[in-house]
């Protein structure tokens, strides 16, 4: 057996275990659920192989092309928690001895909808004509044409993904947003800047100093983190076009966890200058708008529900750390979660009616788990390694967190149900994620 | 190092016993008159500084005592204090000794949580020592987080060394 087919299947069955295995029944409920209809039903979808519709010589470069932008559309809408990848199966043209398959064909291998995809290549450019055909009634309900100079095709091929999730469903797709998290470079942490799939990774901070918890900014390019560059933690902000450096707020002690509001005018943070960890909100430049806790115990990561009136967070004030709700001034304070001892890093869902988080599980693994606003309907998302610092995707649909399940911390996506898990990174001493939002 | 540092402070010391046993006593010619002819050598040589005190002893970081936590937590064990006394008589042998204690944490729990609880870790250990009479302004505090663990392994043994408070000499 080859390595690389023994590191498939390696991969194959931690993914497999860290979400089968949770539906053979615990006492905790599974995890397959729809925040929005109730049960969870992926639409089976099959994407056909790119075809070249010109009439001239199709150049071996531009196939590859076409197969790399085929790829990506796949890819994307295998990763969607709304669609299942139906895949070409081989065997079926060969028993029929067909090169390709009518709608029908698809039909048969279980396919609702099928996107097929037709290239030409004006001039440097890549065009793409995509149809979407309902293979019930084995009609084309849709179609449009998106065009890329040929270097592009990885954005292009997000595009036809991002417009298939925008015919389908209504809403915008995530197929162009980042991703930021923190990775281990010489004694420091550097922050790195990604495609939400992993690809095109680059270094952003050089500090040679610690840079933990960023966050982006809902409406600016810029990225809020906490860094160690001037000796004690404070808040700096980052833009991401020019790379330059901002000090947002220097306060005694530490400025730590930021968490911009929805609107984008103001941060929630931690600030230690009382002799103790307060949840304050700050504006843009670093004043203080309001002191929001007043405990002698660890408040801490502080998230804001998606229409700004509240905020959970973390606090130890029972001797351990649970979840806790607030209005966003400070007061109601109310105690949401009570299962297990540690439950930490919660983060609302962009949908709102839910709460993800650490929960500290069986045997002493941290794992993701999430719990509706009342505080009922407490699940367990995973099921192997520890895991840290779930954040959502704009779509509220999926999860960003990291994760040692194959021995290393690495980045890890996932949609809300805990399934179509994905590896981002694979070089290790990678934590601290945070996804961007959807740029116009 | 420590051999290397040892070394350096041999040689500083001889270096000054010689400028004192040499410069000490020929400040004295300089009182005979004009007359009397002096010693040519002693005459050009110019007039040498003070000579340096023989160095104090200096504090090293090395014998401060590292304050370990349980897990979650950042109240004082009994031999959290044993260790926080020692560190005590250290600060009051040396008053001029400025530090700065570090708050750590084991890999476990997130990243922002491990932040304050450091910085908790840090505060009780200042507290403490204020409570037996230090200055406050002898002190501060910095937290870590998880983020510098000496031990890098995934274990209790590692676990329970990166749980601590460490100090750090800022001036002295």
């Amino acid at each position: 057996m080859s390595l690389r087919v023994r590191l498939a299947l390696v991969i194959g069955f931690f993914l497999f275990y860290s979400t089968a295995s949770a539906q053979m029944g615990d006492e905790v409920r599974n995890i397959f659920f729809d925040t929005i209809s109730g049960e969870y039903q992926a639409t089976p979808i099959g994407v056909d192989d790119m075809r070249y519709i010109g009439n001239r010589y199709i150049t071996h470069d531009d196939s590859v092309l076409m197969d790399y932008a085929t790829r990506i559309v796949r890819s994307d809408l295998d990763f969607y928690a709304d669609f299942e990848l139906i895949p070409i199966d081989s065997f079926y043209l060969k028993t029929y001895e067909i090169n390709e398959l009518t709608v029908l064909g698809w039909r048969r291998l279980g396919a609702d909808i099928l996107v097929r995809l037709e290239a030409e290549f004006p001039g440097d450019k890549l065009r793409v004509r995509w149809r979407l055909f309902d293979t019930v009634r084995q009609q084309q309900f849709s179609k449009g044409v998106l065009e890329r100079t040929k270097s592009q095709w990885r954005v292009l091929g997000h595009e036809i993904a991002n417009e298939m999730v925008h015919t389908l469903t209504g809403e915008e797709g995530i197929f162009l947003t980042k991703v930021v998290y923190c990775r281990e470079v010489g004694g420091g942490k550097e922050l790195f800047l990604a495609d939400y799939d992993g690809a095109n990774e680059r270094q952003l901070t050089s500090t040679g100093s610690i840079n933990i918890s960023p966050f982006f900014s809902p409406d600016r390019d810029e990225i809020y983190f906490t860094s160690y560059m001037g000796g004690d933690p404070q808040l700096y902000r980052i833009n991401i076009g020019n790379r330059e450096i901002k000090k947002v707020a220097a306060y005694s002690g530490i400025v730590a966890a930021p968490a911009v509001s929805p609107d984008g005018n103001k941060i929630a943070c931690v600030l230690t200058k009382d002799g103790n960890s307060e949840i304050y909100v700050l504006d843009l430049s670093g004043r203080i708008i309001k002191r929001l806790t007043r405990h002698r115990s660890i408040d801490t990561a502080p998230t804001w529900s998606p229409d700004g009136r509240m905020i959970a967070f973390s606090s130890d004030r029972t001797g351990s750390p649970q979840i806790y709700l607030m209005d966003s001034d400070g007061l109601n304070v109310r105690r949401l979660t009570y299962q297990g001892g540690y439950n930490d890093s919660p983060i609302w869902s962009s949908r709102g009616e839910r709460i993800t988080f650490v929960s500290r599980t069986k045997y002493g693994r941290f794992d993701l788990a999430s719990i509706d606003t009342s505080g009922h309907d407490y699940r367990i998302l995973t099921e192997v390694g520890h895991n840290e610092n779930p954040h959502f995707s704009p779509d509220g649909k999926h999860i960003v967190f990291s994760s040692t399940r194959l021995g290393p911390k690495d980045i890890f996506t996932m949609d809300i149900t805990g399934r179509n898990q994905r590896r981002l990174t694979r070089v290790g001493k990678c934590s601290n994620p945070n996804w961007g939002p959807i740029r116009k | 190092m420590r051999r290397l540092a040892l070394l350096a402070l041999i040689g500083m010391l001889a270096v000054a016993v010689m400028a004192i046993s040499c410069g000490g006593p020929k400040e004295v010619p300089e009182e005979v008159p004009v007359e009397t002819a002096p010693p040519v050598e002693e005459d050009t040589t110019p007039a040498e500084e003070p000579a340096p005190p023989p160095p104090a002893p200096k504090l090293q970081e090395t014998q401060f005592q590292t304050v370990y936590f349980d897990f979650d937590k950042y109240n004082l064990r009994d031999d959290a204090k044993a260790s926080l006394d020692h560190n005590f008589g250290l600060l009051q042998e040396f008053p001029d000794v400025i530090v700065k204690i570090e708050g750590h944490c084991d890999e476990r729990g997130t990243v922002e949580y491990n932040l304050s609880l450091g910085e908790k870790r840090a505060k009780s250990s200042m507290d403490y020592l204020v409570s037996l009479g230090i200055d406050p302004g002898r002190i501060s505090i910095i937290s870590y987080g998880k983020e510098r663990p000496v031990d890098q392994g995934h274990n209790e043994e590692a676990w329970a060394k990166n749980r601590r408070s460490e100090f750090k000499i800022i001036s002295q």
